[in-house]
């Protein structure tokens, strides 16, 4: 046994014994035994991370797909490696991840940690942790009672960065918050030369659209979408940062995967839409930075299978069933992209909650573009979740023919409504708890095997 | 006929989603063989005080209010003060609202210089205002419902609310007011959109500006079966 406190053995052993248990009774995650933990010894994780080379992910959106991207190409380069479960990317739950994955007897192999963190999170994981690599997918406004404006969450992270100057940065080149950090971290960037749809033209609703350094409106070169791009101030010259992994060409794009060539290397990344070429962009650099070679990356990312809620495939009773986890406009206005790109006649299904982790507020549905879904050919417009009514009449709003409603006030009325609708395909767009909740429903009828 | 809505710095003051306000109006009016126009006016566009018939002034982030202030008190605050004088039509949402009044704190203490065209004034609190909230408006017996989200402390003298709080913090927390109103100038905290789950005070902002300009008086009922039922939602927390 290596030299370590008997506070920290106490705070390991326990939250170890609580995981057992909840692991065999709940049958699910919990930061419930990293609370525990913190509680006997508040220093406990920098005790059980002592000997991982740690990856932050961290940003607005893509964190969860993003995180089980690189965990695969370094799982796929022979490497140890752990990573934490969606949901828990806050203090409590990132240490449960350790200690569960914590060996007190034994020799410590060296191993990679991939670990999403809540944006306002991080500070408070690089008080104990080191990392070798930090990454800042993007920043866009998101549930604003609970996370306020994106110059407050770029505040946050940046507390977070504070302490670790040895952590190499590896950000998103085409967010324009992101450029010029004023840090002393090695730093390299990954975007795109190329836009999915020749636009140069920002929406007037994005965010962060004014120069951060002189408040003039940014030019575009491309736009990617909402405010990502290749950004140049024409008042102060403040631009884009030269990019080291970029984009060169999108060579195909469908509803289930698309093609890209990043730097020379042709990549399939085998989840829809620009949001997810830009989580295997990020996954790519991080992991050429750390020193794998290109074919493993490309096998790894051809092959990535989504999970819990991020395009998941499901079967209900022979329909072919996607479910969408959508949290914010951003992300929202890439679904709707990603069942755009569906040429198939299809019926789709929004659920909006508002519990705490939804966001209580869901004035943010103003802010999706759903008008632009009034020219597709959906057959069937079924909604449901707490508010269903404010979706219902978002909808109406945006010009969706309101005799193609079913509103749902209930899951069993919702899976009827999917098992009656007269088309082979079904999108399911949800909020975070919505999809959880729908997720837990339909696993109890048996049309989810795995649950997490 | 037809009427011109004016969007204040939309590429500025837009978040919350309170651009549904306007998205609403439209498809309101329009339902009522109403020709709807929306015209932006942002950083260096003139505001022609003539030509709107409803003006929509809404919230953005703070970095971006301070683009917009400078803009705003060089160069249209006149021209918007003669449109609130003149009974031009007016909604202004959350720092719109605070933009209108006489000055407002931050919550560093940092005081900033407000349009001076309502006399209202806003100082900043330590802790946010958030949740959902329900007003009644005495003077038309209308409930409304919405969702607050403010750090800063309005002060209303002696304007009429908007509503008197049901359920939440309202302009203050203290007087148990909730937004203004001003002549034809509506004002409120209330995002949600504010005109979402308010159907009748949606109507009531529109025949204001088809009064003005054309002297109509009624508007044909909608059917309004979805937003009486995201009210109903709201309400029925007041009582749980």
């Amino acid at each position: 046994m290596s030299k370590i406190k008997i506070k920290s053995l106490f705070s390991i052993l326990t939250a170890k014994l609580i995981l057992f248990l909840s692991k065999r009774i709940f049958k699910g995650g919990s930061s419930f035994p990293g609370k525990v933990a913190l509680k006997f010894d508040s220093n406990i994780l920098s005790v059980v991370a002592k000997n991982y080379k740690v990856i932050l992910v961290t940003g607005t959106n893509g964190k969860t797909t993003t995180t089980s991207m690189i965990y695969n190409i370094i799982k796929k380069s022979g490497n140890r490696v752990i990573t934490n479960s969606t949901g828990a990317n806050m203090l409590p739950g990132i240490t449960a991840t350790f200690i569960d994955n914590y060996k007190i007897f034994g020799k410590k192999k060296p191993a990679y940690a991939v670990i999403e963190v809540d944006e306002a999170n991080l500070k408070f994981i690089t008080k104990y942790i080191s990392p070798e690599i930090i990454t800042i997918t993007n920043l866009f406004r998101d549930q604003l009672d609970r996370y306020g404006e994106v110059y407050t969450t770029l505040a946050k992270i940046m507390e977070g960065l504070e302490n670790v100057s040895g952590a190499k940065l590896v950000l998103n080149g085409d967010e324009s918050l992101l450029g010029d950090l004023n840090t002393n971290n090695d730093l390299c960037y990954y975007g795109f030369n190329v836009s999915p749809d020749e636009s140069k033209l920002v929406d007037i609703n994005a965010d962060a659209k004014f120069c951060k350094k002189c408040k003039h409106p940014y030019n575009y070169e491309l736009i990617t979408f909402s405010h990502l791009g290749s950004y140049i101030c024409p008042n102060c010259q403040y631009q884009r940062p030269q990019l080291k992994y970029a984009v060169n060409a999108i060579t195909e794009m469908t509803p289930y995967y698309s093609k890209v060539i990043i730097n020379e290397t042709e990549i399939i990344i085998n989840q829809p839409g620009v949001y997810n070429i830009y989580n295997g962009l990020c996954a790519f650099s991080i992991c050429k930075e750390i020193g794998i070679e290109d074919n493993i990356i490309f096998e790894s990312l051809r092959n990535q299978a989504s999970h819990f809620g991020r395009q998941e495939a499901l079967s209900i009773e022979g329909k072919e069933v996607k479910i969408i986890l959508v949290k914010n406009p951003a992300g929202y206005n890439q679904a709707i992209d990603t069942v755009s790109l569906d040429e198939r006649a299809v019926s789709v299904a929004f659920l909006l909650n508002d519990n705490y982790a939804d966001g209580r507020d869901i004035s943010w549905i103003w802010d999706v573009n759903f008008e632009k879904m009034t020219s597709l050919e959906i057959q069937q417009v079924l909604i449901g979740g707490i508010r269903n009514y404010d979706m219902a009449i978002r909808l109406k709003i945006a010009g969706f023919n309101t005799e193609a409603f079913k509103i749902s006030e209930d899951f069993d009325s919702l899976l009827g409504n999917i098992k009656n609708c007269p088309s082979d395909f079904v999108y399911i767009l949800a909020t975070y708890t919505a999809m959880i909740d729908f997720r837990k429903y339909l696993h109890g009828k048996g049309y989810i095997k795995k649950l997490w | 006929m037809e009427l011109n809505i004016c969007h204040l710095y939309p590429d500025l003051l837009n978040v919350y989603g309170d651009v549904g306000n306007i998205l609403i109006l439209k498809y309101r009016a329009e339902q009522r063989g109403i020709a709807v126009n929306v015209l932006n006016c942002s950083i260096g566009h003139t505001f022609e005080k003539e030509k709107y018939d409803i003006v929509f002034f809404g919230g953005g982030q703070d970095y971006e209010q301070s683009i917009v202030s400078p803009d705003l008190i060089n160069n249209k605050k006149h021209l918007l003060q003669e449109y609130v004088e003149n009974n031009g039509v007016l909604l202004a949402i959350c720092g719109g609202y605070q933009l209108l009044g006489k000055y407002y704190t931050t919550p560093e203490n940092e005081k900033l210089e407000g349009l001076n065209i309502l006399d209202i004034y806003t100082e900043g609190g330590s802790n946010r205002f958030i949740g959902n909230t329900i007003i009644h408006n005495e003077e038309f017996n209308e409930t409304y419902v919405g969702f607050e989200n403010h750090s800063g402390r309005t002060y209303i003298g002696d304007l009429t609310p908007l509503g008197k709080t049901i359920l939440g913090y309202g302009n203050n927390g203290e007087d148990g007011t909730e937004g203004c109103i001003y002549k034809n100038t509506f004002c409120s905290y209330f995002h949600g959109s504010l005109l979402s789950k308010n159907p009748d005070l949606a109507d009531r902002i529109i025949l204001r500006a088809l009064e003005k300009k054309f002297g109509v008086t009624e508007l044909t009922p909608l059917d309004d079966s979805y937003e009486i039922k995201a009210r109903e939602h709201i309400l029925a927390l007041a009582k749980s």
